[in-house]
């Protein structure tokens, strides 16, 4: 089979997104479970208050950063499928030829499952690891009364067994799609560009708007960042995490424990460096043969990265603001809906001082990622490219 | 003119090393339509690649108007490639991204050149230009690379096994129109290529042996795309 174990064991961007998934998730779920099992020993007044807002924040905080983490690993694993099958075609193509049905095949893409179980086992055992730590700092104030960490078989199948099912499932069906591709299509390597075309109205010549014309390197750009918007989401999606976890982690300072703080901080550079290297990495290997024909022509080096990897610029920064807003908008409303009756919590107000600092170390990480592989496409052997094909 | 003095080129480490052009020398006259011959393994590839400036050669030197581009920086290089040459690969490569519009255009903004679309209407794809590469046969890929080539305006155009991946019809078709736009623009050819027909459409006949020129012949009765045999 061309699928094998080891395919699914490369699969690093969705194992570690699935791991910080199932640690955030796990911990507030877990805790929002043992704090349930105390309500008849809850009474009215600051520890109602504190029980209601303690139930609410890990709802909001597991649905919300739980429901973004599984949107983008599902988009993460179609994203790993179709690139392993136009990697693939041949093989693909050869079984097809030979007679092994499409469902036969996709059969063979459950293994993606495991990456899934085994990034959901490893956050699971991390938030384990962190519960008692996390318990305390919960209720440090001891408004609530005290407990401590119980086991909870459902939550933990829950969180790590039917995710890997339920991923294992969409890899065959997304598999099953992609493979309807004709045989002969799938065995001669052809592109299969899905190219939108803009919608034209047949004018007579003299009544057509004149044109801008963009000089070529341009055109490049924009049809590079068009050609897999994919990859323009995770660039953005780098950005938005680095930017929001940050933010969020600093303004947590007043607002939340120091574990709380650094949590975030250590999630928030572990999705946006693995969403950026993965999508970078990928926009190079990609257009390793538009490099090399470039170069050939006479494109200098510098014309080449700019026009390949310039455009993802202000993606980048696009994702940044919007990461800003995000948190900005989840700690409003965290501190005036839901901690609203609760005096002990101060109020919000945007973090200056927080934003530019996390502006400035966002941007001198971005330079050096991109600066480090303006220097590996500088590498890229014209010969070499042009025997591979 | 280009001048190929004692050039060698090997590849491999000490121990398996191949020594795939071994001492080679020529000269191409300006404007002149010089094919070079030889089976595979012989080394044309190579060569055509150390005279286009994509490769450099171990030692020897390789002449344009007296300025040896051996000696030249990968930078100096690429300028060199920008200002003088042209390519038509057996593959085409063209960017599947792009149409066929903004592939010219990859070789007609590097020489300034706003009127690259007339090239599309002298190969033929006048009407094309909105198609892109996956859209087009064979024969009308390798038609816009010849387009890309010559947007550039080259003093030299170099040819790869240009009709290796067409048929009968569709090679002889390409080969037109690369002749044909060479009596208009007289810029220089050199191609590479294990058929022995289009060797009489040429000026100059360069039959290469295990990396050596064995012989290096003028053709007088120079015949068109359509006379030669396929």
């Amino acid at each position: 089979m061309v699928i094998s174990l080891k395919d699914s064991l490369k699969l690093l961007g969705i194992f570690i997104m699935s791991c910080c998934a199932v640690t955030v998730c796990t911990l507030f779920l877990n805790y929002n479970m043992d704090l349930v099992g105390l309500e008849p020993q809850i009474g009215d007044g600051m520890v109602r208050i504190m029980y209601d807002a303690q139930i609410m924040t890990g709802k909001v905080v597991s649905i919300v950063s739980g429901g973004c983490l599984l949107v983008t690993t599902v988009i993460l694993l179609f994203f790993y499928i179709r690139n392993y099958i136009n990697t693939h075609k041949k093989e693909l193509g050869i079984l097809k030829a030979l007679g092994y049905s499409n469902f036969r095949i996709s059969g063979g893409f459950w293994v993606f499952g495991l990456s899934v179980l085994i990034g959901t086992a490893a956050g699971y055992g991390i938030a384990l690891m962190l519960m008692p730590e996390f318990y305390r700092l919960q209720n440090k104030e001891k408004i609530l009364p005290e407990f401590s960490v119980h086991f909870h078989p459902l939550l933990a199948l829950c969180l790590t067994v039917f995710p890997a099912i339920l991923f294992a499932l969409l890899s065959v069906l997304y598999s099953y799609r992609k493979l309807k591709t004709p045989v002969l299509e799938l065995l001669r390597e052809k592109t299969t560009l899905k190219v939108k075309k803009k919608k034209k109205e047949h004018k007579a010549i003299g009544e057509l708007p004149a044109k801008k014309e963009l000089p070529f390197l341009r055109e490049l750009q924009k049809s590079t960042l068009g050609a897999n918007p994919a990859l323009v989401f995770f660039i953005g999606f780098a950005a938005f995490c680095y930017s929001s976890m940050m933010q969020m982690s600093f303004s947590m300072d007043e607002l939340a424990s120091k574990f709380f703080s650094a949590m975030m901080v250590i999630i928030g550079i572990v999705l946006a460096c693995t969403a950026l290297f993965l999508a970078i990495t990928s926009v190079v290997n990609g257009n390793k043969k538009t490099i090399a024909m470039l170069r050939v022509f006479g494109y200098s080096e510098k014309a080449c990265c700019g026009s390949i990897l310039g455009g993802y610029r202000p993606v980048a920064y696009i994702g940044f603001v919007i990461g800003t807003i995000y948190q900005y908008m989840l700690l409003k409303i965290m501190v005036t809906v839901v901690f609203a009756d609760m005096d002990i919590v101060p109020e919000y107000h945007f973090d200056f001082k927080a934003f530019g600092i996390v502006l400035v170390s966002f941007a001198v990480l971005y330079e050096l990622v991109m600066w480090r592989y303006t220097e590996k496409l500088k590498k890229v052997s014209i010969k070499e490219v042009m025997l591979e094909s | 003119m280009i001048r190929v003095n004692n050039i060698t080129k090997s590849f491999g480490n000490k121990e398996n090393k191949t020594e795939v052009l071994k001492g080679i020398s020529l000269t191409v006259a300006e404007g002149d339509f010089v094919v070079i011959l030889g089976a595979s393994g012989s080394g044309k590839s190579t060569l055509l690649n150390v005279m286009s400036g994509l490769e450099k050669p171990d030692t020897g030197e390789v002449l344009y108007d007296d300025k040896d581009i051996a000696k030249l920086s990968d930078a100096e290089l690429t300028e060199f490639r920008k200002e003088t040459v042209g390519f038509i690969f057996q593959q085409y490569y063209l960017l599947p991204h792009l149409n066929v519009d903004k592939n010219v255009k990859l070789g007609a903004d590097l020489a300034g050149s706003r009127d690259y679309k007339k090239m599309l209407d002298a190969v033929g794809l006048g009407e094309k230009l909105h198609k892109y590469p996956h859209e087009l046969s064979g024969g009308e890929q390798q038609r816009v690379s010849v387009a890309r080539a010559l947007a550039k305006n080259p003093k030299v155009l170099f040819l790869d096994e240009p009709t290796g991946a067409l048929d009968e019809a569709t090679g002889r078709m390409v080969l037109d129109y690369i002749s044909s736009l060479q009596k208009e623009y007289h810029f220089t050819i050199v191609c590479v290529t294990h058929n022995l027909n289009i060797a009489e459409m040429a000026g100059t006949v360069i039959r290469m042996n295990s990396g050596k020129v064995v012989e290096i012949c003028e053709n007088k009765q120079r015949k068109t795309a359509y006379e030669i045999g396929w």
